[in-house]
C-alpha cells in the first residue's frame, strides 16, 4: 500500500510539470487550431535561461530562498513570453490564412531550428543546476516520506493552473480569448482585436511552460536539450486526454497522465512506461475523442 | 525540370572533386557530431586533434605530416556507413572510431571491403570481433569483461540480493544481460531486472519499485546522465542502499547532477582514468590537454579514441608503410604493453584489447574519484 | 502524364544509367539512400498527399517491413528477394489492423495518433516483443540478396538494384493516379463529404491507401535490411516519420515528381553540406519555416486540371456542336 501512495504521489509532481506544458499547447490549439510543435521547445528555454540567470545574478543568495526563486520566476516566464509572441508573428502569423498542415510544418521547423540553436548555443552535454537551492528535507505525511519539494512541485503548479483559469473566466480579456477561440471571424466582428489575442495567448502559454522548465531544473537539477521533445509529447498527450482547448481539461489530463504513468511503470513495467502512455492517447480518441472534459473547439461540419 | 539537372551535375562536379594532396598521411576519425552522442564525438575530436598536432610539433610520421578527417556519424547506424563510405574514398589510411556498438556495426564492413583498419573506441558489444574482420580493432574492452568484474564487485560487496537495472540501449543491456548470467551462475540472487527511460528526468517511479523488490546492492549499466538522477532522487527518497555502476558512468559531471552528498559512496567500474596514470607521458599529455582547451577531458571514451590513434601511428611508424595489412600485422604481432594514457594496451587475434582493464572506482565526500585496490 | 513531364524522366533515367561510370561509392551510396527514400516518401505520398489523411507515423510501416525481412531471413533463412514481397503483405496486414479504428479520425487527431502508434511500434522493437526483434541490439547477420547467382553487396550493385524498384514504382503510382482509385482518393481529399454523398466509400478507399502504403513502404524497409545487414530500432524513429512527411510536403503534396525531387534534396543536400554538421540542422529548421511561408505547395506541385488534350478537344468539339444546333432554326 505503501508503495501505492508514494507511486501517487510522484505522480501528481509529474502531473503538474506535464499540466503546466498541457496549458500552453491547449491554450494555442483553442485559438488557433495550430499544434505548437515549439512549445515543448520553449519549456526548454525555460531551463536552460533559468539556469543561466541563476549562476549569473545568483538571487538567492542575495535576496533569500523565497524572494529568489520568485524573482527567477517571473524573469524566466517573462523572457520565454517574449519568446512565444516572437515565434508567432515570425512562424505562424504569415500563415493564418493558409491550410492548417502548413502550419504544421513550420512549427516542425521551428522546434528543431530551437533545439538545435540550444545546443549550439550551451553545447550538447547536460547543464546542471547549482545544488540545494531549494530544501532536501524529506516531510511525513500519513506515515510516508514524501519530498519537500515534490510537494511545492505540485502547489506551484495548481497556483499558476488556478490562476489562468481566473484570468480566463473572470476577466474581460480573458473572455476575449474564449471567444476567438470558439470563433475568430465572430470575434473580430465584436470588436476584438483578434492579433492582440492571439499574441497575449503566446505570451501566457510559453510563459507557463517556461516556468515549468525550471521548476524541472529545480526540482530534478539538470536540463539537457532534448527534454522538449519528450516532455512536450507527454503534455500534448495530457491536453488530448483532458480535451483539447479546454483549459480544466489540460490540468486534469496532466495529473492525471503523471499517474497513470507512475502506477504503469509501478506495476505493469517501466520499460513499456511511454507506450503505456501512448496507449491511454490512442483509447481515449478512438472511444472519446473530445477528450474527458470536451473540447472547447467549435467543429466545422 | 531544370533544378534536377542541375543538381546532378552539381552531384558530379562535387564527386569529382575528391583530390589527394600526397604529402600528409589522413588519419580518420568517425564520431557523432551531432545529434544524441554530440558530446561524446566532440571529445573524440579534441583528444585526436591536439595528439595529431603534438605529433606534427614532433615532425610527422616517416616525414609527413598528420592530417585527420573527420566525418560526422550522428549516433545512427545510416549516417554512420554513409560517413564510412565518404571516409573510404578519401584517402585515410586508418580509421578511428565510432561510440555505439550499433553504429560501430554500420560502418565495419564498408571499411573492412575497402581494406581500411579500424579502431573503435566506444564499441563494447561482444559480437563485433566475433565476425572475423581482419582490420577491426578496438580499444576499448568488451562488455564480457566488464560483466565479469562488475559480478564480482557486487559480490564483493556482501550483497545477497541483488538488483539490477539499465536503459535498454545496446550497450546497457548487454551489460546487465552479462552481469545477470554470470550471477545466475554462481547461484545468486537476483530479485529485480528491468530498464529505465533514458534522458527522462523523474525516476522516483522506479526508484519506488526498486526499494519494493528489497535489494542489498542495485547495480546500474547506464549512462551517467541518468546515474546522477537515480543517485540523487534515492537520496531524496532516504533510501540507503548502495549503487554499483558501469563504465558508462564515468563522468565528471556525474557528482555535479547528483550532488556531493548522494554520490559519496557510489561505485563503479571504469578503465583507470589519465589522472590515476602516473606515467611521465600521461601527465604531459593531460597538462597540453589543460593547456590548448582550458579543462581536463571530460570523457573516457574520447582518451581512448587518442589511445586508438596512438597506436596506429605507431604501427606506420615502425612498419614505415600506410597499408592495412602492415598496420594490421603491426598491431596484431608487434604491438605488446603500449603505454596508452589509458593503460597498457596489445592487441589479440581478434582485434580485442588484451587485459584486464576494468578497475573499481568510489566516490568520496569530496566527490572525487578513488581507485580502489 | 504530360510530355514535359516524361522527358524530365528520361533525362533522370540517362543520367542514372551513367551514374556509376562518374561517381565514387560514397556518392553513390548517397544516392541509394535518395533512391529508398524516395520509395519510403512515394509510398507516404499515396497516404498524405493523395489521400490527405495526416500520417507521421510512417517509419513505423518501414520498420515492420525491415524486421519481417530481417527475422525470416535470420531464423528461416529465407533468401532476401523472397523476403520483400512478403515483408510488404506483414506491412500491409499490420496497416490494416491499426489503421481501422482511428481512420475517421479529424486531420489534426490523426496526426498525433499515428505520431503515438510510431512510439510504440519503436518501444515494443527496443523491448524485443515476442523474443523476435533483438532489442536494442537489433538484428544482425541479414543476408545479401541474390539475383540470378550473383551476390548484390557493392553500391554500385544496389544502386541498380534500388533504382530499378524506384522506376518500377514512380510508373505503377503514375497509372495509379489516373485509375478510378487515385481519383478517388483525390476527390476524397479535396472534400470528404462530397465524396461520400456521391456513393465514394470513404473509410475503404482510406484503408487502401494506407494498406498500399503501408505495403510499399514495407519493402522499402526489406531492401534496407538487405543492404546494411544489420538493423536497430534507432533507424525508425519518430525523426525518420518526420523527415519523409517533410519530403512529401516540401516536394508537393501529391505530386510524384515533387516527391522525388523532395528526397533527392532533404537526403542528398545535409550530405552535401557535410562540413557544417552542426548548423544542418539549425538550417533545415529554417529552410522549413520560410518555405511554407514562400511556397506552400512545395516545389514541384500537381497541377490541379489533368484532362488529357484529347479530352478537351473533344469537350469543345462537343460545345461548339451544340452550340451550332442552338442557333440554327
Amino acid at each position: 500500500m505503501e508503495q501505492f501512495f508514494q507511486q501517487l504521489t510522484n505522480g501528481l509532481a509529474v502531473g503538474g510539470i506535464y499540466a503546466l506544458i498541457a496549458l500552453g499547447y491547449t491554450m494555442v490549439y483553442g485559438v488557433l487550431k495550430l499544434i505548437n510543435f515549439a512549445h515543448g521547445d520553449l519549456f526548454t528555454y525555460g531551463g536552460y535561461l533559468g539556469l543561466t540567470l541563476l549562476t549569473s545574478f545568483l538571487l538567492q543568495d542575495r535576496l533569500g530562498v523565497l524572494a529568489g526563486v520568485g524573482i527567477l520566476t517571473v524573469m524566466v516566464m517573462g523572457l520565454v513570453g517574449i519568446m512565444g509572441v516572437v515565434l508567432e508573428r515570425a512562424a505562424y502569423r504569415p500563415l493564418r490564412e493558409a491550410p492548417r498542415l502548413s502550419a504544421v510544418v513550420s512549427a516542425l521547423g521551428a522546434s528543431i531550428f530551437l533545439q538545435n540553436a540550444l545546443m549550439l548555443i550551451y553545447g550538447a552535454r547536460v547543464q546542471t543546476y547549482p545544488e540545494d537551492i531549494l530544501p532536501q528535507t524529506a516531510v511525513s505525511i500519513l506515515g510516508l516520506q514524501i519530498p519537500l519539494i515534490r510537494i511545492l512541485v505540485v502547489l506551484a503548479s495548481l497556483v499558476m493552473m488556478t490562476a489562468l483559469y481566473l484570468f480566463v473566466q473572470k476577466t474581460k480579456i480573458g473572455t476575449a480569448v474564449r471567444a476567438a477561440a470558439i470563433d475568430q471571424g465572430a470575434a473580430r466582428l465584436m470588436g476584438i482585436d483578434v492579433n492582440r489575442v492571439v499574441s497575449l495567448v503566446f505570451l501566457i502559454g510559453p510563459a507557463l511552460g517556461g516556468s515549468a522548465g525550471l521548476l524541472v531544473g529545480l526540482y530534478y537539477g539538470q536540463v539537457n536539450f532534448t527534454m522538449g521533445w519528450v516532455y512536450g509529447m507527454k503534455a500534448f498527450t495530457a491536453a488530448i486526454l483532458g480535451g483539447i482547448g479546454n483549459i480544466p481539461g489540460a490540468m486534469v489530463g496532466g495529473l492525471l497522465l503523471g499517474v497513470i504513468e507512475a502506477l504503469g511503470a509501478a506495476y505493469l513495467s517501466i520499460a513499456w512506461k511511454d507506450a503505456i502512455a501512448f496507449c491511454v492517447l490512442i483509447l481515449i480518441l478512438i472511444v472519446r475523442p473530445t477528450g474527458l472534459l470536451g473540447e472547447r473547439v467549435a467543429e466545422k461540419v | 525540370m531544370r533544378k534536377l539537372i542541375g543538381l546532378a551535375l552539381a552531384l558530379c562536379f562535387l564527386a569529382s572533386g575528391s583530390a589527394r594532396a600526397a604529402d600528409t598521411i589522413k588519419i580518420g576519425l568517425l564520431a557523432p557530431m551531432t545529434g544524441s552522442w554530440a558530446s561524446e564525438g566532440q571529445e573524440m575530436k579534441k583528444n585526436v586533434e591536439l595528439l595529431a598536432k603534438e605529433q606534427n610539433d614532433k615532425g610527422g610520421v616517416n616525414g609527413k605530416k598528420l592530417e585527420v578527417v573527420v566525418e560526422d556519424d550522428g549516433g545512427d547506424p545510416r549516417t554512420a556507413s554513409l560517413a564510412a563510405q565518404r571516409l573510404s574514398t578519401k584517402g585515410v589510411v586508418a580509421v578511428i572510431g565510432t561510440y555505439g556498438s550499433a553504429v560501430t556495426e554500420a560502418t565495419q564492413n564498408i571499411l573492412d571491403e575497402a581494406g581500411i583498419v579500424q579502431v573503435a573506441n566506444g564499441s563494447t558489444a561482444v559480437r563485433l570481433t566475433e565476425k572475423g574482420l581482419k582490420y577491426f580493432f578496438r580499444t576499448c574492452p568488451r562488455d564480457d569483461e566488464q560483466g565479469k568484474v562488475g559480478a564480482a564487485a557486487v559480490q564483493k560487496m556482501g550483497a545477497k540480493r541483488i538488483a539490477l537495472l539499465h536503459d535498454s540501449s545496446a550497450y546497457s543491456k548487454g551489460l546487465a544481460d552479462e552481469i545477470n548470467t554470470i550471477l545466475k551462475a554462481k547461484k545468486a540472487n537476483v530479485v529485480f531486472f528491468d530498464a529505465l527511460t533514458p534522458k527522462e528526468q523523474d525516476y522516483s517511479a522506479i526508484l519506488t519499485k526498486l526499494k519494493a523488490a528489497k535489494p542489498d546492492a542495485v547495480f546500474f549499466t547506464g549512462y551517467y546522465p541518468e546515474a546522477g538522477l537515480l543517485l540523487k532522487q534515492k537520496k531524496q527518497m532516504g533510501w540507503n542502499v548502495p549503487f554499483i555502476g558501469g563504465d558508462a558512468i564515468n563522468n565528471p559531471d556525474l557528482v555535479k547532477i547528483a550532488g556531493k552528498e548522494a554520490a559519496a559512496g557510489f561505485e563503479f567500474l571504469s578503465p583507470p582514468v589519465p589522472a590515476d596514470l602516473d606515467t611521465h607521458e600521461a601527465k604531459a599529455y593531460l597538462a597540453d590537454y589543460q593547456k590548448t582547451y582550458g579543462g581536463a577531458p571530460a570523457s573516457i571514451y574520447g582518451v581512448l579514441a587518442g589511445d586508438g590513434f596512438r597506436v596506429v601511428v605507431k604501427a606506420i611508424q615502425e612498419t614505415k608503410s600506410t597499408k592495412a595489412d602492415d598496420i594490421r600485422g603491426y598491431l596484431v604481432n608487434k604491438l605488446k604493453d603500449f603505454p596508452g594514457y589509458t593503460g597498457k594496451i596489445s592487441f589479440n587475434q581478434k582485434g580485442d584489447r588484451v587485459g584486464e582493464l576494468y578497475r573499481v572506482y568510489k566516490v568520496d565526500k569530496a566527490g572525487n574519484f578513488v581507485m580502489q585496490k | 502524364m504530360s510530355r514535359k513531364l516524361l522527358a524530365g524522366y528520361a533525362v533522370v533515367a540517362v543520367l542514372m544509367a551513367l551514374a556509376p561510370r562518374f561517381l565514387d561509392a560514397y556518392w553513390l551510396d548517397v544516392l541509394n539512400s535518395v533512391g529508398l527514400y524516395s520509395l519510403l516518401a512515394l509510398s507516404l505520398n499515396l497516404i498524405l498527399g493523395d489521400a490527405g489523411l495526416f500520417n507521421m507515423g510512417h517509419a513505423a510501416f518501414y520498420a515492420v517491413g525491415a524486421y519481417t525481412a530481417a527475422i525470416l531471413s535470420t531464423r528461416v533463412q529465407l533468401p532476401i528477394l523472397y523476403a520483400v514481397p512478403l515483408a510488404g503483405l506483414v506491412a500491409a496486414l499490420f496497416a490494416a489492423v491499426v489503421a481501422r479504428p482511428v481512420i475517421h479520425l479529424r486531420g489534426d487527431y490523426l496526426l498525433i495518433v499515428t505520431i503515438g502508434m510510431g512510439e510504440i511500434v519503436r518501444i515494443a522493437l527496443v523491448n524485443d516483443v515476442f523474443g523476435l526483434t533483438g532489442g536494442a541490439n537489433g538484428i544482425f547477420g541479414i543476408a545479401r540478396p541474390v539475383l540470378f547467382g550473383h551476390k548484390i553487396k557493392r553500391p554500385e550493385e544496389f544502386f541498380y538494384l534500388i533504382w530499378a524498384f524506384v522506376a518500377a514504382t514512380v510508373f505503377l503510382f503514375h497509372r495509379l493516379e489516373q485509375s478510378r482509385f487515385g481519383r478517388a482518393l483525390n476527390y476524397l481529399r479535396e472534400d470528404p463529404v462530397a465524396a461520400e454523398g456521391s456513393g465514394v466509400n470513404t473509410v475503404r478507399y482510406k484503408l487502401m491507401a494506407f494498406v498500399l502504403g503501408a505495403a510499399w513502404a514495407g519493402m522499402a524497409g526489406s531492401i534496407y535490411a538487405a543492404k546494411m545487414t544489420i538493423i536497430s530500432p534507432e533507424s525508425f524513429s519518430f525523426w525518420e516519420s518526420v523527415v519523409l512527411f517533410l519530403i512529401v510536403i516540401l516536394g508537393g503534396s501529391g505530386s510524384i515528381p515533387g516527391v522525388l525531387l523532395g528526397a533527392a534534396l532533404v537526403v542528398g543536400l545535409p550530405e552535401i553540406f557535410r562540413g557544417f554538421a552542426t548548423a544542418r540542422m539549425l538550417v533545415f529548421g529554417l529552410v522549413m519555416m520560410v518555405m511554407m511561408v514562400v511556397r506552400r505547395q512545395g516545389l514541384l506541385p500537381l497541377r490541379r486540371v489533368r484532362f488529357k488534350p484529347s479530352d478537351v478537344a473533344r469537350a469543345e468539339a462537343e460545345r461548339a456542336a451544340a452550340a451550332r444546333v442552338e442557333v440554327s432554326p
